[in-house]
């Protein structure tokens, strides 16, 4: 089968904007946020889509979708999707948010504790050291930043420069302070079971940067993924996929090893 | 009968530690942990003058309540520092531990210092199953297979391989070799597993802080085992570990138990050991089937002033059969320590020397 070829794509309208989804899968809903690339289908969809309805929207004013000058903080933005969600005929939902769609995800989370049943957040963008910025540059700039091994893709992608420049502007407007008090305030008041997810050679965000999370939230597991950059679901999908998979079945006894080590019966 | 004292590397907790496991490594103070190490010499160096004949030491982890992870660096530093007390390590968990590592592990201390070192293998509660990552589904089979093969890497004298099941190696030879006579060696626990693996290779047996009754019914069946295999037990072949509150009278430690904390110094998250529980199904006395312990408050097995205590002790040795008591004097993970060292003495000056011909 083709990477992602059992998604299908449809649009929700909420909040006034006609948003993109594209979804795959049965079983529990786990609804994606992107990063701030974008919406992009990973082969770690793919291996979470075999046990879970797999929902991911594109965030207005992303990919195609015409510039969004309205939305003015990510609390709004996550207002939005948590509409587009509901639009769907869906109360109670996993959510899983990457990088800047981890800090939309945390916010989304804050405002609907109760429709959130577990929280994913791959490399999240809401805590960051200071003077961090977003990937940009030319596609082999932007690839060492996102990748552990930029080296062992098989094609740069190069981003539409209209797309990249409208992007841009609305992450840079939307993604907040590096520390915002008021969000890790509100943090250590989150029950969701939340799991972060770090790759040890990110170079986007420090993986040294998931001790926040773990340290604020009461209901928080922190788990490095090895050999990966900032994008795990695309880098080492399997691993990532297992333990999203596990940790959404399983919440906090997903700490509780089930592999068999067999060698011979 | 023998008294060993059950050293934990106590590391004084600061009020404000946070008390569910996994404690966070960043809230270990560097100098207190030095100082729990400085002070296990210390009081290993007492209950030796005390004339206690053991120091046990065990394998906990990620957490201060028992700060020893790795039961063989306890021993060295311990052999290195006292004369003539035997260490005894109960033990390494062994269905999370790489067998071979054990086994040389074992023979370094047992040749470094040779007839002090005693030795207990064990399956280990199943909280403990999350340090290491081991399927607590797995463990029965794996701590079987391990214990054969670390007991076949301390007597094989040729170079083997071994296909297991859960283990397999194409080469193993053991160096240094094993003491002559090897190092006495227990296996812990109350399941029928356990005895009946002691019994098989005429090992000892070592249960642990259940009443005096259930107990009585593992160490039974482990005699009968060994009656099976033709032969009998003797008291040193049978270690009871528990918890005692000693004071200077009855009274003093019946209050001194009423003040004791009911709940488990660093428990885990309610949810995580309910799903252990569930995890771990083969847990049994005797046969008994029994749910897992995964961080309850361990009982208070003898309570009282030293005639009391010595009472009970006695009662020990008749229903255990127990000749070798391995005692705490205060909750791992609690209290102060100068209180345990009072109570240390006491022991040392109005027990001790009263109970050596039980």
């Amino acid at each position: 089968m083709t990477a992602n070829a059992a998604f299908r794509e449809s649009s929700v309208e909420a909040d006034g904007f006609r948003i993109r989804v594209m979804q795959a899968g049965d079983g529990p809903v786990l609804v994606h946020l992107h990063g701030a690339g974008g919406l992009h289908l990973t082969p770690g969809h793919d291996l979470l889509s075999r046990q879970h309805r797999v929902i991911t929207l594109e965030m207005p004013g992303f990919g195609a979708s015409p510039a969004n000058t309205r939305t003015a903080t990510m609390a709004e933005l996550a207002g939005t999707m948590a509409e587009a969600v509901g639009s769907l005929g869906i109360d109670r939902f996993n959510l899983m948010g990457s990088s800047f769609g981890g800090k939309v995800a945390l916010w989304l989370a804050l405002q609907h504790p109760d429709r959130v049943q577990a929280l994913v957040l791959e490399a999240p963008a809401a805590i960051r050291p200071e003077g961090s910025r977003p990937p940009s540059g030319s596609a082999l700039e932007i690839a060492r930043r996102l990748y552990a091994h930029p080296e062992r893709l098989a094609a740069l992608e190069l981003p539409d420069p209209a797309t990249q420049a409208k992007t841009q502007a609305l992450v840079g407007r939307l993604r907040g302070p590096d520390r915002d008090p008021a969000l890790e305030a509100r943090l250590r008041d989150l029950t969701v079971p939340t799991l972060v997810l770090f790759g040890t050679l990110d170079h986007v965000i420090p993986p040294e940067m998931g001790r926040y999370y773990k340290a604020l939230m009461p209901n928080c597991h922190l788990v490095f993924v090895y050999d990966a950059g900032h994008l795990i679901s695309a880098e080492r999908p399997e691993a990532f996929a297992e333990v999203t998979a596990d940790f959404l079945a399983r919440h906090e006894a997903f700490v509780i090893n089930r592999r068999p080590t067999l060698i011979y019966p | 009968m023998k008294v060993s004292y059950f050293e934990t590397g106590r590391y004084v907790p600061a009020a404000d530690l946070p008390r569910e496991w996994p404690v966070p490594a960043g809230a270990c103070d560097p100098e207190t942990g030095a100082e729990a190490y400085r002070g296990m010499v210390e009081r290993v160096r007492l209950v030796e003058e005390l004339g206690f004949d053991w120091v046990s030491l065990s394998e906990h982890h990620y957490s201060p309540r028992i700060l020893t992870p790795s039961p063989a660096v306890s021993a060295a530093w311990l052999a290195a520092s006292v004369r003539s007390i035997r260490i005894a390590l109960l033990g390494p968990i062994v269905p999370t531990s790489n067998p071979i590592r054990v086994a040389e592990e074992l023979a370094m201390l047992d040749t470094m210092a040779p007839g002090r070192i005693v030795i207990g293998l064990l399956r280990g509660t199943t909280n403990e199953y999350l340090s290491y990552d081991l399927n607590p589904a797995e463990a029965r089979e794996r701590t079987d297979e391990g214990m054969e093969l670390i007991l076949k890497a301390r007597s094989e004298p040729q170079p083997f391989g071994w296909q297991g099941r859960y283990f397999q190696y194409r080469t193993v030879s053991v160096w240094p070799s094993p003491q002559t006579p090897p190092a006495p060696t227990y296996i812990l626990g109350t399941s029928a597993e356990a005895g009946a693996f002691a019994a098989r290779h005429h090992l000892g047996l070592g249960v642990s802080y259940g009443s005096f009754e259930l107990m009585g019914q593992a160490t039974a069946y482990y005699r009968q085992q060994c009656a099976q295999y033709g032969w009998t037990p003797g008291p040193d072949d049978i270690i009871y570990r528990a918890n005692m509150i000693l004071g200077e009278s009855d009274a003093a430690a019946d209050a001194a138990l009423a003040r004791r904390d009911k709940t488990a110094p660093f428990p885990l998250n309610a949810g995580l050991a309910a799903a252990l529980i569930e995890a771990d199904t083969s847990r049994n006395i005797a046969g008994e089937k029994r749910p897992a312990n995964v961080g309850n408050v361990l009982p208070i097995s003898f309570c009282g002033g030293p005639d009391r205590v010595i009472e009970q002790i006695r009662r020990c040795r008749e229903v255990i059969g127990a000749g070798v008591l391995d005692i705490s004097l205060q909750d791992p993970g609690t209290g102060g320590l100068d209180a345990m060292l009072d109570a240390l003495d006491l022991f040392g000056r109005t027990v001790l020397p009263r109970i050596r011909d039980i």
